[in-house]
């Protein structure tokens, strides 16, 4: 914690080229609509959490997310997700996606996808206690539909089932 | 939220967000850094207990210890949108 007054640039990983582009798509105005707020029903000390990531993770006994149909169809990307248990390790996990590098993820799982540090917060009470389920969706949607309309509830479905509080989510 | 990008995410309106500085495909910290992973993380779960009203942004203290060029965060190939882009160039 070496600096209390960071403000965290978001473009200084991308090449210039790449920075011009995504920030024309950026407009001015701050965001201005409803924001959805639940409030905690419980400290984190005593609250039920789930992992969600946008990293194309699944597991390797799991379909894979589909590039080729991407490859394609460049406006496209795979809707569909994937449950990952919280036993999962870093060997049995696949990781696509085609507009990151995958091999740091792959190597270890805890760089996308949390699951064994929160294990830890679990046994030390630092959370209540981490949910059986994870889950990975696929971080490019050019068109949000289906990912909106199916995807997303039964995510959220599965997690009322397991009783979680909080859910937190690891964009790529 | 945990998030990379928070120009992005000040746009859609997400409830709890937490920004971090690292690169892309690594918002938890680098590969097998426990210790490094724990304090984001924490650091991430504190936004939970806090915040106090949607929309707010709490900007982690954390540096990346590479610089930007030397992360290797680009995938080993442009992907399909970005060859499209080009051809049409």
């Amino acid at each position: 914690m070496e600096n209390e007054t960071k403000i965290v640039d978001g473009f200084k990983f991308m090449p210039r080229s790449l920075r011009a582009f995504v920030g024309k798509t950026i407009p001015e105005a701050e965001f201005s609509g409803h924001i959805p707020w639940t409030p905690m029903k419980r400290p984190v000390r005593e609250a039920t959490v789930a992992l969600l990531t946008s990293a194309g993770i699944s597991m390797k006994t799991q379909a894979a997310f589909d590039m080729e149909r991407e490859k394609k169809e460049p406006l496209w990307g795979d809707p569909s997700f994937r449950m990952i248990p919280r036993d999962a390790r870093s060997g049995e996990i696949n990781m696509n996606h085609l507009h990151v590098n995958t091999r740091f993820a792959k190597e270890d799982i805890n760089v996308m996808l949390p699951i064994h540090r929160l294990a830890e917060f679990e046994a030390e009470g630092i959370i209540g206690r981490l949910a059986p389920s994870h889950y990975s969706i696929y971080g490019y949607q050019i068109d949000p539909t289906a990912l909106m309309s199916e995807t997303l509830p039964a995510i959220a479905e599965q997690m009322r089932t397991e009783g979680v509080d909080a859910a937190l989510l690891t964009p790529t | 939220m945990l998030t990379m990008v928070p120009e992005f995410t000040r746009e859609i309106g997400i409830p709890r967000v937490a920004a971090i500085e690292y690169p892309f495909g690594r918002p938890v910290g680098h590969v097998n850094d426990v210790e490094g992973q724990r304090a984001v993380l924490l650091a991430a779960l504190d936004v939970l207990d806090t915040a106090d009203r949607p929309g707010q942004v709490r900007h982690l203290p954390f540096t990346w210890t590479e610089d930007p060029k030397e992360t290797d965060w680009q995938p080993p190939e442009p992907s399909p949108i970005i060859k499209m882009m080009f051809k049409k160039e």
